[in-house]
């Protein structure tokens, strides 16, 4: 009995670092969802241009420094937030400007057709080759009684749990958040009431690739191979951004968190204890989030939002 | 307006059809290599049909799918058990594994009756994920993912090989499907849908029963896709999982979303603009441009279809259909032409 | 009679004549095109450029030597993101629009499935498929006789390390980790041999393709109270079983097939890498065997950058050597047939690349044996025998 308990808090604990991974993706969706409505679905290319751009970083300034010291990770990260502040901006250029005034579904597409492109152009700059990211932390585990977790996924679950805290206080108590909402709500009136949109947007754009390349950095020492298919991790963080609830900050690392753990639980005991499980366990999270979605259809913290005739 | 101008002009569609059936025989005229032509206008027919059944579903009545390639994964694998392993006829199978993919359609509709938007989107998402998994699971009749074995149909006494064949046989079905459609998007079904897509409120406040309209979008789109899937597994011979991708789902809906959604017309624009340029266009585009040849030639090719499509919503945002109209629009009106009208 | 015998003759010989003036597709008095379906922008992309630079490097290395019966040889490569029906439209390409002579090295299991019916439809034989599913040397599905096979089967990889595990260790209580799509299918068919063969159970733990964690897997297996665990996967798997593993103090033997030879295994896994065994069906890139001499010769003279050389560079040189091969033995005018019946005409061929191959009318799976390479202090050491 208590084997099996310990064996399900070590999975629980793992499928929080999971999730975290899913929820610090998600929050992305997230945040881009909760300003403009757009499903950004270039939003997995974006955290893979992150780690790129941070690899690129951290080896030039290890040929440079010669021995990996905690400075060069630091400065690699101060150069990669400064890459994404650009690339965010760049991006609310290219696809936010020029389409303000079509239907949300052509701005969908453009973020679609936006993954291609960028998975194409980093395949065509870094070659074929994967890379070996550097974990700044190596592979130094923490153990809790016999329960094992690593530095680095304690770092994931740290900087998910900062994120949202940061982010929902941004949108939720400033004055730019404000505007950010009221501009979701309502594009044109919140322009009437003067509030700059475009400036809205193009922060959002901006907040997003951020959170994207912190991801980025964090994830790439996690899947051991950099390539360019980093970026369909997308889709796997999709579903947690719908479970907790479109659009809300919260709400994604709720719903990244019930994900990982299920995942991780129906992936370990359950499967062990019941065979039929096994055939099963890779679409049991699809379940649950359908389940979930026929009970609260906007997800665990969304809001339905009131419909006029 | 719309509909007016869609209704007149009918003289062209039997023209539009005798170039169908011609088609192959120009092809032939013009190169040797008219087989692999054919193989992807094969390919674009079976899609299709698929995306005439999207379109009623996420163009007209607004129900956004994003697992598509699941259905077109129940029709296929039904009917190649039910043919091969059942020794049900092809002809048979062509009526039953629609019928069976449109319950799944059914079945996924439940949900749609409160899920909407992109919480949609990703119910039917998982969906296809289910699909996949049941697949692999039935080991004993799909032979798990290792892929299945299915043979060429017989119609009638013929058996059906080659693309040559295969072109007849699928763009007979394409013809239907699109006349079908089109017939269900003019009738009440198909105004049902618009108003369920342009106000659920307004369109039950009208008398419409969103549940019975909403679960039979869901069913027509499944038999579409469940048609869509016996053409794809018998005119290709071979199915595995790889083939029913989430990617592929994807593609689906940007093909609809191309063409201009809510048109039947403007999803068979829509698909036959992808189709062609991924699987034609950009690949002999590739080899005329010779440079990085070896190694980067995937990159390039994913490269120059990401940019025409995204070059092509900028600039063309209301979709190929809504590029037809404007220009149709722009030349009858000629010297008087209101600029703003479809920007 | 004459009159009969005459005619016959003279059809005789406008036959030849024919066959002179016409020849095989893709061949023409300089060169002979080869067709290659690769994964160049899909989850396997890294392998679809490093395998035909190999392959591209022995070509040149014979085209700077004349080439094959004064043809050189050129290779067109296609992108199918390993999707098995984009392989099918691109093989349709290189047969029909391009005109290949023959098919080369198509890489994934469902892709070389999907392309069967072209392949029996147009006679194209394909050579060395890059999949080691054991389903390609089965003459009996379609096309069988057109395809050669190099590699020895998943399962029959799958099947030897049961029978070397239990060798090793009677009451070894074994796992197996596998990816759950074709790769997978051809494994568990091995593994359910075996399991057969030996009255054993086998645990196994299955993860999705582009799976990130492992832990439900490797906690599974510690429970099991497995002692010794395969891993059927590629890279990114195995080291990461084997971190999470050492990270809960779990150290089981671990062994893998074919495709986790890679030497970034050993150098990502570090310490829980060590003594990591793996099945591998050539001789090692950097071993003394001539081919891999000669590998390594021409990996200098044409400066291959440094991360392409290894197992998989190496893998595309030495099938290429297998269909320069053929295609001497196709004579001065090769036709699509005669390339089949001069590979077929292999016996015991042995360049010191792969183990000696033989392929027949009623044999087209070429190698069916491996040697185990373990990583023993960074380094991969070969440590068996051939096994079968």
């Amino acid at each position: 009995m208590t084997d099996l308990f310990s064996g399900l808090t070590q999975e629980i604990i793992s499928g929080i670092a999971l999730g975290s991974i899913y929820a610090l993706i998600a929050l992305g969706f997230t945040m881009i969802f909760k300003a403009t409505e757009v499903v950004n679905f270039a939003q997995g290319e974006l955290m893979m241009v992150g780690a790129y751009v941070n690899f690129f970083f951290v080896t030039t300034f290890l040929s440079a420094a010669g021995t990996p010291t905690a400075w060069t990770f630091l400065v690699a990260l101060g150069g990669s937030m400064i890459f994404s502040v650009l690339f965010g901006y760049i991006l609310d250029f290219i696809i936010n400007r020029p389409l303000k005034d079509q239907p949300i579904f052509s701005i969908i597409m453009a973020t679609l057709s936006l993954a291609i492109i960028i998975r194409a152009v980093v395949a065509i700059i870094a070659g074929p080759i994967s890379l070996m990211p550097f974990s700044p932390f190596g592979d130094s585990t923490v153990t809790f009684g016999n329960i094992v977790v690593s530095l680095l996924d304690l770092s994931i679950i740290g900087s998910a749990i900062g994120l949202v805290i940061i982010f929902y206080y941004i949108f939720h108590y400033t004055r730019w958040g404000i505007a950010m909402q009221a501009t979701s709500e309502d594009p044109i009136a919140a322009q009437l009431m003067g509030i700059p949109i475009k400036r809205v947007y193009a922060l959002v754009w901006i907040f997003s690739a951020i959170v994207a390349t912190i991801s980025g950095i964090l994830l790439a020492p996690r899947i051991a191979l950099l390539d360019t298919t980093m970026g369909f991790l997308g889709l796997k963080a999709f579903p947690a951004a719908v479970l907790g609830g479109f659009g809300s900050i919260p709400g994604a690392i709720v719903g990244g968190v019930i994900l990982g753990v299920i995942e991780t639980v129906s992936m370990g005991t359950l499967s062990f204890h019941f065979q039929w499980i096994k055939e099963i366990n890779d679409i049991i999270p699809w379940i649950v989030l359908i389940a979930v979605l026929m009970i609260k259809p906007n997800g665990l913290f969304g809001v339905e939002k009131v419909k006029k005739v | 307006m719309k509909g007016r101008y869609e209704d007149e002009n009918l003289y062209w569609i039997p023209v539009l059809i005798i170039f169908v059936f011609l088609l192959p025989f120009i092809l032939k005229g013009l190169s040797f290599s008219y087989k692999y032509y054919l193989f992807v206008l094969n390919m674009a027919g079976i899609y299709i049909i698929l995306n005439v059944g999207l379109d009623l579903l996420s163009g007209f009545t607004g129900l956004v799918s994003l697992g598509h390639a699941g259905f077109l994964a129940v029709g296929a694998y039904t009917s190649a058990i039910l043919v091969d392993q059942f020794g049900v006829p092809f002809a048979l199978s062509l009526i039953i594994s629609p019928l069976i993919a449109g319950l799944f359609g059914f079945v996924i509709g439940f949900p749609a009756l409160r899920i909407t938007g992109m919480y949609l989107g990703l119910t039917t998402m998982g969906f296809g994920f289910i699909v996949k998994r049941m697949i692999i699971a039935f080991r004993e009749w799909t032979h798990g993912s290792g892929g299945l074995d299915v043979s060429s149909p017989m119609l009638f006494g013929y058996t059906i090989k080659s693309d040559w064949n295969n072109y007849f046989l699928i763009y007979t079905f394409v013809i239907i499907a699109v006349i079908v459609g089109r017939r269900i998007a003019k009738s009440k079904i198909g105004r049902a849908f618009m108003a369920i897509r342009d106000s659920e409120q307004a369109a039950e406040a009208a008398g419409i029963n969103l549940s019975k309209y909403k679960m039979l979008a869901f069913f027509i789109s499944g038999i579409f896709a469940g048609f869509a899937g016996v053409l794809f597994a018998h005119t290709s011979s071979f199915i595995s999982t790889d083939h029913f991708d989430i990617l592929l789902s994807i593609y689906f809906i940007i093909m609809v979303l191309v063409g201009g959604a809510s048109s039947i017309y403007g999803a068979v624009l829509g698909t036959l603009f992808i189709v062609l340029l991924d699987n034609l266009f950009v690949p002999l585009l590739k080899d005329q441009i010779h440079f990085w040849f070896n190694t980067q030639a995937g990159d390039i090719q994913s490269l120059i279809f990401g940019l025409i499509m995204f070059l092509f919503i900028i600039f063309q945002p209301m979709g190929l259909y809504g590029m037809w109209l404007k220009m149709r629009i722009y030349w009858k009106l000629f010297p008087f032409n209101p600029r703003q009208r479809f920007t | 009679m004459k009159r009969v015998m005459g005619t016959l003759i003279i059809i005789g010989l406008l036959a030849v004549g024919c066959v002179k003036r016409a020849p095989a597709p893709g061949v023409t008095d300089t060169e002979i095109l080869i067709g290659n379906v690769q994964d160049l922008s899909g989850p396997m992309k890294e392998l679809g450029a490093v395998i035909p630079s190999g392959s591209n490097m022995y070509f040149k290395y014979i085209n700077d030597q004349g080439g094959v019966h004064g043809r050189s040889i050129k290779m067109l490569i296609e992108d199918h993101q390993y999707n098995p029906q984009k392989a099918v439209a691109a093989t349709k390409k290189l047969v029909e629009k391009d005109q290949v002579f023959c098919l080369y090295q198509i890489i994934g299991t469902s892709p070389c499935e999907a392309i069967r019916p072209i392949l029996s439809e147009t006679g194209t034989p394909l050579i060395a498929p890059a999949t080691n599913s054991g389903t390609m040397s089965d003459l009996s599905r379609q096309a069988g006789d057109l395809i050669f096979h190099t590699d020895t089967g998943y399962d029959r990889q799958a099947e030897i390390l049961v029978g070397y595990i239990l060798n090793q260790n009677s009451d070894a209580k074994i796992g197996l980790v596998y990816q759950d799509d074709d790769y997978g299918e051809n494994v568990l068919e091995g593994i359910a041999r075996a399991e057969s063969e030996h009255e054993i159970t086998v645990q196994k733990e299955s993860y999705q393709r582009g799976a990130i964690d492992f832990k439900g897997q490797t906690m599974n297996l510690l429970k099991g109270g497995c002692t010794d665990v395969i891993i059927a996967g590629i890279v990114r798997e195995p080291v990461t079983v084997m971190k999470t593993a050492e990270a809960m103090n779990y150290k089981p033997n671990f062994f893998g097939t074919g495709p986790t030879v890679d030497a970034r295994v050993g150098k990502l896994a570090g310490s829980a890498g060590e003594g990591f065994t793996a099945t591998y069906w050539a001789h090692m890139w950097n071993s003394d065997a001539p081919g891999a001499k000669l590998y390594r010769e021409l990996c200098e003279k044409y400066d291959i950058p440094e991360p392409y050389i290894g197992l998989y560079h190496y893998y595309g040189f030495a099938t290429a050597q297998l269909l320069v091969e053929g295609l001497e033995r196709a004579g001065r005018n090769p036709t699509r047939k005669s390339l089949v019946r001069g590979l077929e005409t292999l016996k015991n061929w042995d360049v010191g690349s792969f183990p000696p191959i033989t392929y027949g009318r009623n044999d087209h799976a070429g190698v069916d044996k491996v040697q185990l390479v373990q990583m023993q202090n960074g380094e991969q050491v070969v440590i068996t025998d051939w096994l079968e």
